[in-house]
């Protein structure tokens, strides 16, 4: 029995001194910050994209001999999780993507490299040929923290066929709700399964339509939110009065995924609102004949833009490296020419000549829309911390407003309070 | 007695018995058979509203699409041996642990089960930061015994072979320590094949908890060498799009080994009930 025990003792040691040692040997030193290997995190690639994003990096690797990209991905869903655990765990990706909504969490908190010196040390580097407004959208107190690599607009889909049946004309960029709201009842027949709009009942289509009634979601010092206002009210009972006259409920649609994109597809819905990433299955689709056109407004027009950008990590020791990878993969030829030939969102790049192609490509005719909705963008509101708690009380009540439980106003007024608590 | 009860009657019982059975078949089956029959439909069906519960025509396009989207295969592998090794481990530790709290006597052993007994109320999502670092020291982030370590052990093993241990009369280990065995064999020779249909229990469900584990594979894993099955089918999932066949083929093939560790380890649940029976 001591003979065991001592033996027992000696092994314990042993495996306690070798995982000291693991640790202490675990740090590469390295201080060559321009090549080597770099990660790179993605949620934008997979599934549909992963050959592009290889055509990208070889032509990258091709051009910047001595640096290696490494390609790590997950899913949306699971992307921020995964995110989150390797920064904390000190264990973060050289550089990673980023979307404007949680951009602004992580850029307070210190994870991510302030870009202006690299930016100005490297000569190849030309700020005009971003996109103006997304540079602005990622710089915050004056530095840049991420560089903006793709945008996505939100536009009005409608079926042209259901149009020419119904005898109405086609949506104009000069509609109003109300055009909308005529248009959709003459369309809907429900007794064929057919329906006149879809406009999800979601925090991200409130504060959207918010903004078309010249409401703010936020005060203007972010402090206090204001979206209970006269402005709110009126902007949720548009998003409210739809289910369930021109729009299946959500009852009906019974947790079905994309159900509204299967409506569209079989030909069944006349207006949907949603984004332009969903062009390239409606063209693929056969005998669906649409359009697109920017979303109507009440007071004035505004439209979504979802912005990507690519960030470097404040933990990375290749800053060089990294900088030069972001920049490739927001303004390069190669990118541009690839992310438009196989519909990967669209470049943030500030050249109109690169989108000549692109526009000419059909469906949908109006590809103009795409640009025209940057013309008036409403951004979403963003709050330190507890973003998507915040997105959730506004789903929540909106959702509860509809059930007829409670009036628009208080509902609206009780989120407002929860909303204030976390602004606190 | 059974003669007071009127034939209709009796006849009666019978039909509703099989009834409510029946309905209760088609509510475990259903989802299952929703699931295989999604895996066989064709993409421009799958989007149609009113799609028929039967595809039409069938197709096995998405089982050949699983490969181009993730390295399926290699991710099976990964999912298999990690479920493998893991289910032995937890049997092992599990197993001996169940013993020494239930055979050997020393001081504080209450208290320390206890106390073990109560990690099983912490949900990882609390602990996957503080594993993350500790596996970082370790050097072991991405790498297959990182994504292993934690599963080695549960305290849910050792509570229910705790108590199977418990069941045992004392007088067989009496008898054998007359016949000179020390702890070991009388663990391994004398206890362990009579609790062999708790063992078979434990084992589906360690190698279920281990196939299906997807938050802290999730987190361990970079590359896709040593990423598993559940990580990989949530890759399928697009930001605005999900192609449904391709991920319920993926699901319908990662449920065939569970399925057949269940039918395996049946056999010997069904034993043990029947060994149990003769010997009281």
């Amino acid at each position: 029995m001591t003979i065991r025990r001592r033996r027992l003792a000696a092994s314990a040691m042993a495996m306690a001194a070798t995982t000291l040692l693991a640790a202490c040997g675990a740090e590469p030193s390295s201080d060559d910050t321009a090549t080597g290997t770099i990660t790179y995190f993605t949620f934008s690639a997979a599934p549909d994209h992963l050959a592009d994003l290889d055509a990208i990096k070889a032509e990258f690797e091709r051009q910047n001999p001595g640096i290696t990209v490494e390609v790590q991905t997950a899913s949306y869903n699971d992307y921020f999780t995964k995110l989150q655990t390797a920064i904390a765990g000190g264990n973060a990706p050289d550089t990673f993507e980023l979307n404007y909504e949680n951009f602004v969490t992580y850029a307070r908190s210190g994870a991510l490299l302030p870009l202006n010196d690299l930016a100005q040390a490297d000569s190849d580097y030309d700020p005009d040929r971003v996109y103006p407004r997304a540079l602005e959208a990622f710089t915050l107190d004056g530095q840049l923290y991420a560089m903006p690599s793709t945008f996505s607009t939100v536009v009005l889909f409608y079926n042209k066929a259901l149009f020419d049946a119904a005898g109405l004309e086609y949506p104009s960029p000069d509609w109003t709700w109300e055009d909308e709201w005529e248009a959709a009842q003459r369309l809907t027949d429900r007794a064929n399964g057919i329906y006149g709009d879809f406009q999800p009942v979601t925090f991200h289509e409130f504060y959207k339509v918010l903004a078309q009634n010249g409401g703010s979601f936020l005060s203007a010092d972010g402090k206090r939110a204001t979206f209970n206002d006269a402005k709110g009210v009126e902007a949720a009972e548009w998003l409210l009065r739809k289910p369930g006259a021109v729009q299946p409920t959500l009852a009906e649609i019974g947790g079905t995924a994309d159900y509204d994109t299967a409506l569209f597809k079989s030909g069944k819905l006349a207006m949907w609102h949603n984004g332009i990433w969903q062009i390239a299955g409606l063209a693929a689709t056969e005998g669906l004949d649409f359009d697109i056109v920017t979303e109507p407004g009440k007071t004035t027009k505004a439209n979504a833009v979802f912005m990507n950008a690519t960030a470097v990590s404040a933990q990375t020791r290749k800053a060089t490296a990294a900088w030069k990878w972001v920049r490739f993969l927001s303004t390069s030829a190669k990118t541009v020419e690839t992310r438009l030939a196989s519909n990967w969102e669209l470049p943030a790049v500030n050249d109109p000549a690169a989108f000549e192609t692109y526009l000419k490509q059909s469906p949908p005719a109006n590809r103009q829309a795409v640009f025209d909705a940057l013309e008036h963008i409403a951004l979403p509101p963003v709050i330190d911390e507890q973003q998507s708690k915040m997105q959730d009380i506004v789903t929540q009540a909106l959702q509860k407003a509809a059930t007829g439980e409670v009036s628009i106003q208080e509902a609206l007024d009780e989120a407002a309070d929860e909303v204030n608590a976390l602004l606190s | 007695m059974a003669e007071r009860r009127t034939r209709p009657i009796r006849v009666a019982a019978t039909v509703g018995r099989y009834v409510v059975l029946g309905l209760g078949a088609v509510a475990m089956v259903g989802p299952f058979a929703w699931m295989v029959a999604t895996s066989l439909t064709s993409d421009a069906q799958l989007a149609q509203v009113d799609a028929p519960l039967m595809p039409d025509p069938i197709t096995v396009d998405p089982y050949q699409r699983l490969n181009d989207a993730f390295p399926f295969w290699r991710f099976a592998a990964n999912s298999l041996g990690v479920a493998a090794i893991s289910t032995l481990v937890q049997l092992a530790t599990s197993a001996t642990a169940a013993y020494a709290f239930s055979r050997l006597r020393f001081p504080g052993s209450n208290a320390l089960f206890v106390l073990y007994l109560a990690t099983m109320m912490i949900p990882m999502q609390v602990i996957i930061v503080p594993l993350f670092i500790e596996m970082r020291y370790l050097g072991l982030v991405d790498t297959y015994l990182g994504l292993l370590l934690p599963t080695l052990v549960s305290s849910f093993g050792v509570f229910m072979l705790r108590q199977a241990f418990l069941a045992l009369p004392k007088e067989l280990d009496e008898a054998a320590y007359i016949d000179g065995a020390g702890h070991f064999r009388v663990f391994a020779q004398v206890l362990l094949p009579l609790v062999a249909p708790a063992l078979a229990t434990f084992a589906v469900f360690a190698f279920m908890s281990s196939w299906n584990a997807f938050l802290w594979p999730l987190v361990i894993t970079q590359t896709e060498a040593h990423m598993t099955l559940p990580v990989g089918l949530s890759l399928l999932q697009g930001r605005y799009s999900t192609d449904w066949n391709v991920v319920m083929a993926g699901s319908t093939i990662s449920v065939i080994p569970v399925l057949a560790l269940y039918v395996f380890a049946q056999r010997y649940v069904v034993r043990g009930v029947t060994f149990t029976g003769i010997k009281s």
